[in-house]
């Protein structure tokens, strides 16, 4: 029988191998931590741009995105009572450059529903750029007729799936929320095309931040206010955990009287609490 | 019509002697006995006018559309043959989205009408096409401000403060160039069209009156004319003419 | 089987380690695990409804399983953006089917045409793990199980998805008759009366569920007899 290597890690208790998790290894003193940006498949990875892989040598010019260059942090969205909200920062992040810190990623789409983005801000603009034809088209026809929010989910999930079928992806995660017949709708979809709805969403950190807050305190009959003190309350959970976040959010609603973006405001954040100070004193394995 | 029978009229791809085009001159002429559709540039938009003759009593109000968004800031109001009209609509609706998605911007007004002339002389050019049985009249706004335009069968277009193509047309003209169309606002300039349609109408069918405008008061969007101001136009222009009818007796 | 994709590890270049670099896949590993068992007369569809990605829940509440009519279901798991167009595609198909022929199709003729479907797409795979399920011409309980590219067999029970490894050894255990390979053939079919299948299923998710993190939330139960199609629903632990 092979012997067990020995534990390096108190935390994890005899028999466990690996290297030690509370101080530098080898590894990452030979390499330093690299940024690397992670696919949004639909929602639970995060965003950021590997400057290394934009510039290694020999890459062929002429392929398609391989990565996002400016890009888009969480978007929060949650159903209420007699509508949906949606919220996010206005970061567009290169790399770790704050790079635009007015840059608008909840966008209305009609008179009932809203669009929020996160990831590549650019295919985002090139997704708008589809949907207002496509408003306009509406609004040629002259009948007061206009796409549902769910109308909308479904062309965005086809268009996204296209593109990955040929391989040449748009590189959000996408947050869909509207009215549909008097009920709030809320859904996304990601760059593979993976799409869903339900009574909370959240893209990027904000799937392991912000949802498990939302798992916790979601009803999807409660009140607005209830739900702006909610979806506020994540946001600042994002924004102290987010690296790639700033305090500046915009918050969108939309219920049966129409929608509203907010303009930009900032929350109350502390920073004296006692485990910002030394975060590593009560979870080993951290630094 | 001196070309029925000399052979010079069966196609757009022959001048006649005297060098006309006698498919494009019946192409005019089934602008000239369609319904009057009138346009007016005022100092604050533009506002366009169609009668609509009602061919049937079993006929929807509001059905047969003579006027189309082609985008926010752009409209039609098509005389003539609708169906052709439909066409020059939806290559205007086109042109508008592709300028759009190229340069980011909305199309300008004398670019769109440039474009929809062209398209619409093309079909004046082959032997196997048939021109359109439709003039157009463009109502823009953009940062050269508001602005009429009118694309006639041929290709031509021109811009004009006030125009009028139709059967009523010869009326309506000489009516409007007695406005003071730098001093009229589109809300007087509903009830001057409203009153017009109602002087050239003719027959003792009725029609509906359809407007469409682009101006403050539709937030600088083509938009159809709220129904409330078109009955109180129609019925301003109802009582008018009632008093110019006892004026004549 | 196993399809090899395109995968995010890394780009090696002169004086340097191996980079992770945002390369991207198309395909999405989104976990489910997809049971049928069929009897003389019933068949028994089973899927969880968790849908997940890496180590994350994306939603507790997404049904893997298309009722395609009142003797026909399908079973999907894995990449749900693959799985949703495959099923829309086949209803499409299927809608186009009875509108020409006045009637549904028959199990067998669906599991030729989700075969043909899968193997249309051989060189871009959807990576989806499939289980038509339903009642046969004899009204006999049936189940086609595929891989990705469209092989499949007619079995009298199967497990697809990440619950597969767990699963499909305990219904081998109860259901299985003889081999196959015995001569003359013998029935494969489970003798198990329905009452106990939906019971052995139930029991199997509640197993999977406990070790398999991509199992859980709630399972929904097709049941298919010769008077239509009956909903169960069972709720597994949420963890």
């Amino acid at each position: 029988m092979l012997a067990r290597p020995p534990s390096h890690s108190p935390a994890l208790g005899p028999g466990c191998a690996g290297p030690p998790l509370a101080e530098a290894s080898s590894v990452s003193i030979q390499y330093p931590a690299q940024p690397t940006a992670q696919v949004p498949t639909c929602g639970a990875a995060s965003f950021l741009v590997d400057h290394n892989a934009v510039n290694a040598p020999g890459r062929d010019p002429s392929q398609h995105t391989q990565m996002p260059y400016v890009t888009g942090s969480s978007v929060l969205a949650l159903t209420f009572k007699d509508g949906v909200m949606l919220a996010s920062d206005t970061l567009g992040s290169y790399g770790s450059t704050k790079r635009y810190k007015s840059f608008e990623r909840i966008r209305k789409v009609n008179d009932r529903t809203v669009l929020g983005a996160s990831g590549e801000l650019s295919d985002f603009q090139y997704i708008m750029n589809l949907l207002d034809e496509l408003t306009t088209d509406d609004f040629c026809e002259d009948d007061g007729g206009m796409l549902s929010p769910r109308e909308i989910w479904s062309y965005l999930c086809r268009v996204l799936y296209n593109r990955r079928n040929k391989q040449d992806p748009l590189w959000n995660s996408l947050v869909i929320g509207g009215i549909e017949h008097g009920k709030p709708f809320l859904g996304t979809v990601g760059m593979i095309g993976t799409h869903y709805t339900d009574d909370h969403i959240a893209t990027g950190f904000g799937n392991m931040l912000a949802r498990p807050l939302f798992r916790e305190k979601h009803s999807p009959d409660m009140s607005e206010a209830d739900a702006e003190a909610l979806i506020h309350e994540a946001l600042k959970v994002c924004y102290y955990r987010d690296k790639q976040s700033i305090n500046k959010f915009q918050l969108a609603k939309i219920t049966e009287a129409g929608v509203s973006v907010s303009e930009p405001f900032a929350l109350p954040t502390r920073w004296d609490y006692k485990h910002f100070e030394n975060p590593s004193a009560n979870a080993v394995g951290t630094w | 019509m001196s070309g029925i029978g000399t052979g010079y009229d069966l196609s757009v791809s022959t001048f006649s002697p005297d060098g006309r085009v006698f498919q494009t001159d019946y192409a005019q002429k089934a602008v000239d006995i369609g319904g009057t559709v009138i346009g007016l540039r005022c100092n604050d938009g533009v506002v366009l006018g169609c009668e609509k003759t009602v061919v049937s009593k079993m006929l929807e109000e509001g059905s047969n559309k003579r006027t189309f968004a082609v985008d926010r800031h752009a409209g039609l109001a098509i005389a003539g043959l609708s169906a052709d009209g439909r066409q020059v609509v939806n290559r205007a609706k086109s042109e508008a989205s592709n300028y759009l998605s190229f340069y980011g911007d909305k199309i300008p007004g004398h670019l769109l009408s440039e474009r929809i002339a062209s398209f619409v002389h093309v079909f004046n050019l082959y032997w196997y096409a048939r021109p359109f049985g439709t003039s157009v009249m463009l109502a823009t706004m953009d940062r050269a401000g508001p602005q009429l335009y009118v694309i006639d069968p041929s290709g031509t277009a021109y811009r004009y403060f006030g125009a009028a193509v139709g059967k009523g047309r010869q009326g309506a003209r000489t009516t409007i160039e007695r406005l003071k169309l730098e001093q009229l606002s589109c809300a007087d300039g509903v009830k001057e069209i409203a009153k017009i349609l109602h002087q050239v109408h003719e027959e003792e069918k009725p029609f509906e009156l359809e407007l469409s405008w682009i101006c403050e008061a539709s937030g600088n969007e083509f938009r159809r004319v709220p129904a409330d101001v078109v009955a109180e136009a129609d019925r301003l222009a109802k009582a008018a003419l009632d008093e110019s009818d006892m004026d004549d007796d | 089987m196993t399809i090899i994709v395109p995968s995010g590890t890394g780009n090696v270049y002169a004086g340097s380690g191996t980079i992770q670099h945002p390369s991207w896949s198309p395909y999405d590993e989104n976990g489910g695990t997809c049971v049928a068992v069929s009897g003389n007369d019933y068949c028994v569809v089973a899927s969880s409804n968790r849908l997940s990605t890496g180590f994350s829940i994306l939603t507790r509440d997404e049904s893997k399983i298309i009722k395609m009519s009142h003797k026909c279901v399908i079973a999907t798991a894995n990449c749900q953006a693959d799985r949703k167009t495959l099923q829309k595609t086949l209803q499409t198909r299927h809608i186009m089917y009875m509108h020409n022929h006045g009637k549904p199709m028959s199990v067998a003729a669906m599991a030729q045409l989700v075969s043909n479907t899968l193997y249309y797409k051989r060189f871009f795979p959807y990576y989806t793990y499939n289980l038509v399920c339903g009642l046969d011409e004899e009204g006999k309980g049936a189940v086609y199980t595929y891989d990705p590219v469209g092989s499949y067999e007619r079995t009298g029970y199967s497990c697809e998805g990440t619950g597969k490894d767990l699963i499909q050894p305990v219904l081998d255990n109860q259901l299985k008759a003889s081999s196959p390979l015995v001569l003359p053939a013998e029935n494969w079919m489970t003798a198990l009366p329905m009452d106990d299948a939906v019971d052995l299923v139930k029991d199997a998710f509640v197993s999977a569920g406990e070790r398999d993190i991509y199992t859980g939330d709630v399972v929904e139960l097709l049941i298919i007899t010769k008077d239509g199609v009956r909903t169960e629903h069972l709720d597994l632990k949420k963890d």
